[in-house]
């Protein structure tokens, strides 16, 4: 049946040719850069609005894109709500490290930031927050002594004022090139935590893709909740690091929220777009029971 | 020469019409298709074809990155979308607009505000065209229903917001009926659905449907080609139209043209849109909504005016001028359509696709047959069911209901059950010659064919 269409096409076709026998250009369709987003994960393309107002999941296989610090706060906080402290702080080249100085310059162009975590105050649902976010674009949120410095001091502000904490840690961990200051701040990030502990404050720790290394081992395991972004990769070596060095296949899912909360590291796995409403709800539920 | 080419985002026969359209324009098509549809008539006539994924529409007539991707890689530089499917989403419209391709059709601001039924009930009262007033949602108590109905007038209708199925409904005529029921219907919608809430609307007796065809192009001229009457639809689903309306006068069609216009004005129309409402029985109008898209029954319009619709739209979306005004518009004749769908009227028309066997069509002067079946085709059961378009025209409404009976007599699908007789029974009912009908009347005359 199929084959009298294919040869009555066949049959146009010549006819055309031999009386038309020109063959005429086609436009070229511009498609403008950037317009869609290819999804690392299913290969799917997003168109980019579609993208920011799913809140950078993508529709298809629910797969979290990384997101810069200050659309996290835009996403977490309540409209015009966030005020920044601290913004002042630069790094600087301790230990002379070479090129440093022009990859930090780099980093700041790229991100318009000046390091790797900003901090401030905000409401969450009306409840007042110190808050925290780490921002993976900027040498991959690594921690040195400014980020240090930051938590450092966001965390005392909200021991003073008796706030609430929360710190969205997305780290590849400390920074190589300030060598020992960056250990440093493992410890100073830590004890201060402690000292906001002690005051009967309560610290809630989100871990977002990816939490490792010594930010991590330090303050982003010390809340006193500690929530993890769907699909987040948490862990402290890298799979290959600790492959070679135990000589053992590594479990299936191993380092993602969802292994660790198995393993009892996390206490909840969270979904991107419910993170805020988790949030508020844990708030406000501390509140109550401060308040009784 | 550069060439324009066109992507038809679309399956059937608007597909194959559209490949008409574009093969006399003497610019090139290609068509796109499911897994299932490989068969199809528009895919063989199309100048190329390019599947876009699986039988589920979603995964490819809904596909937005498929059909981008296919149009881009195929050098087309304009989509149509045809009807259903993608044709009035605002958002793949946008999509194309972003990615420098044509939409043929509005432009997605336009479709955007039309799309949003409130919004667009709103545009119409800014340009003092009628809606069906009510008191956009529940009503408290009999004092407040009081006040809403003095408002919108007598009579209304009191209804359940939790009822359907024409249950907890309530024509009142006057205020006296209204303090005597509404309380009671109150009960009444607590009892059947465990909600007390009402709403009130206006009562429209024996409401037709009457659409006014509008084409518009990108330098501000617009014009209406008239009316079509599509009352005769059983739930809502269109069965026969017709051009122009056995009810409308030359003094409604203005208003309703005016109207239209004025609607398709208020949000820098382009294109050709439908702009619905609802007639009642003394003339009065209430807009219901746009349709920004050809319509199945475009081609009744294009019978009784002359104009080639789908032309015209490719014609605008590459910015020509509209080669007409409004004094240019002559209705001559009268068109009817009738949709023969693959459904069974014994099993409360419930879609029957299937393999037909046979196609013998009808011919003639002024028969005209928009379809996409032939021999030995599978109908695919993941689509509507439409299967052929039969237009007949005449230059009067009597001569072409004679057309139309003669034309269903001749039409013969063998295969798969159809509504032909149902289609051939209207054909000779009192109340359809005689052009006395409403939107009810598919109910009334399915009702009194029941026993026989």
């Amino acid at each position: 049946m199929n084959n009298i269409f294919e040869d009555r096409k066949a049959k146009v076709e010549t006819y055309k040719k031999d009386i038309r026998g020109k063959k005429e250009k086609l436009f070229k369709v511009d498609i403008p850069e950037g317009l869609f987003v290819k999804c690392e994960k299913c290969n799917e393309h997003i168109f980019r609005e579609d993208l920011s107002t799913n809140h950078y999941v993508c529709l298809k296989c629910r797969s979290h894109f990384r997101i810069s610090a200050r659309e996290r706060i835009k996403m977490i906080t309540d409209i015009d709500s966030f005020y920044e402290l601290f913004s002042n702080l630069k790094t600087l080249n301790p230990l002379n490290f070479p090129n440093y100085e022009e990859k930090i310059k780099q980093y700041q162009v790229q991100t318009n930031e000046l390091d790797a975590f900003i901090s401030g105050v905000a409401t969450l649902g009306g409840e007042m927050v110190a808050i925290g976010v780490m921002d993976s674009f900027f040498m991959m949120g690594s921690m040195g002594s400014v980020v240090g410095e930051k938590v450092t001091r966001l965390v005392e502000y909200a021991t003073e004022k008796r706030l609430p904490l929360v710190i969205f840690a997305a780290s590849g961990g400390a920074r190589m090139q300030e060598g020992i200051f960056s250990l440093m701040q493992m410890a100073k990030t830590s004890a201060v935590c402690q000292h906001h502990n002690e005051a009967g404050l309560l610290y809630i720790s989100v871990l977002t893709n990816p939490t490792t290394g010594g930010v991590a081992a330090s303050f982003a395991s010390l809340g006193d909740i500690i929530i993890a972004e769907k699909g987040a990769l948490i862990g402290f070596a890298g799979q290959r690091v600790i492959k070679q060095t135990i000589g053992e296949e590594l479990p299936e899912n191993f380092q993602t929220a969802e292994f660790q909360f198995k393993k009892g590291f996390v206490d909840m796995v969270v979904d991107r777009k419910d993170l805020k409403k988790t949030l508020v709800k844990l708030l406000q539920l501390h509140k109550k029971a401060e308040l009784r | 020469m550069m060439q324009n080419k066109i992507l038809i985002a679309n399956r059937g026969e608007i597909a194959l019409r559209i490949i008409r359209a574009c093969k006399e324009l003497g610019i090139g098509c290609v068509a796109i298709y499911s897994n299932s549809d490989e068969n199809s008539l528009h895919v063989k006539f199309a100048d190329e074809a390019i599947c876009v994924g699986p039988a589920h529409a979603s995964e490819s007539y809904l596909n937005m990155n498929n059909i981008i991707s296919a149009a881009v890689s195929t050098g087309c530089n304009a989509i149509h979308p045809g009807y259903g499917f993608l044709a009035e989403n605002d958002k793949f419209a946008t999509i194309v607009e972003k990615c420098n391709l044509k939409f043929i059709g509005p432009t997605s601001d336009a479709m955007a505000k039309l799309g949003n039924k409130s919004m667009a009930r709103r545009i119409a009262k800014e340009v003092d065209i009628p809606i069906v007033e009510g008191s956009d949602g529940p009503v408290e108590d009999l004092a407040a229903a009081i006040t809403v109905a003095k408002h919108i007038g007598y009579p209304i209708l009191i209804k359940a917001v939790s009822g359907g199925g024409g249950k907890g409904i309530s024509i009142i005529k006057n205020e006296e009926e209204l303090v005597r029921l509404f309380d009671l219907t109150r009960h009444e919608a607590e009892a059947n659905f465990g909600n007390s809430q009402v709403y009130i609307e206006k009562y429209i007796e024996n409401p037709r449907h009457i659409e006014v065809q509008i084409i518009a192009d990108a330098y501000g001229n617009m014009v209406h080609l008239g009316e079509r009457d599509c009352s005769i639809q059983r739930r809502n689903q269109k069965m026969i139209e017709e051009a122009p309306s056995p009810f409308v006068n030359e003094k409604l069609r203005g208003m309703l043209g005016a109207a239209a216009v004025r609607l398709a004005r208020a949000v820098g129309y382009q294109n050709i849109g439908t702009v619905e409402f609802l007639v009642d029985k003394d003339g009065n109008y209430y807009f219901m909504e746009v349709n920004a898209r050809i319509q199945v029954e475009h081609p009744v319009t294009e019978m009784v005016t002359g104009v080639d619709l789908v032309k015209e739209q490719i014609r605008i979306a590459y910015r020509s001028e509209l080669p007409f005004r409004q004094e240019d518009v002559n209705l001559s004749g009268h068109a009817l359509e009738c949709r023969l769908n693959a459904e069974d009227p014994s099993l409360n028309f419930r879609p029957a696709p299937g393999l037909i066997r046979n196609v013998v069509l009808p011919g003639g002067p002024g028969v005209r047959l928009d379809t996409h079946i032939y021999n030995n085709y599978e109908v695919p059961p993941y689509y509507d069911s439409l299967l052929v378009k039969l237009i007949t025209y005449a230059p009067t409404r009597k001569e072409t209901i004679r057309k139309m009976r003669v034309a269903l007599e001749q039409l013969i699908v063998d295969g798969v059950k159809t509504n032909i007789e149902i289609l051939y029974l209207i054909m000779h009912n009192t109340n359809f010659v005689r052009g006395v009908y409403d939107t009810g009347f598919v109910r009334d005359f399915l009702e009194t064919i029941k026993g026989e």
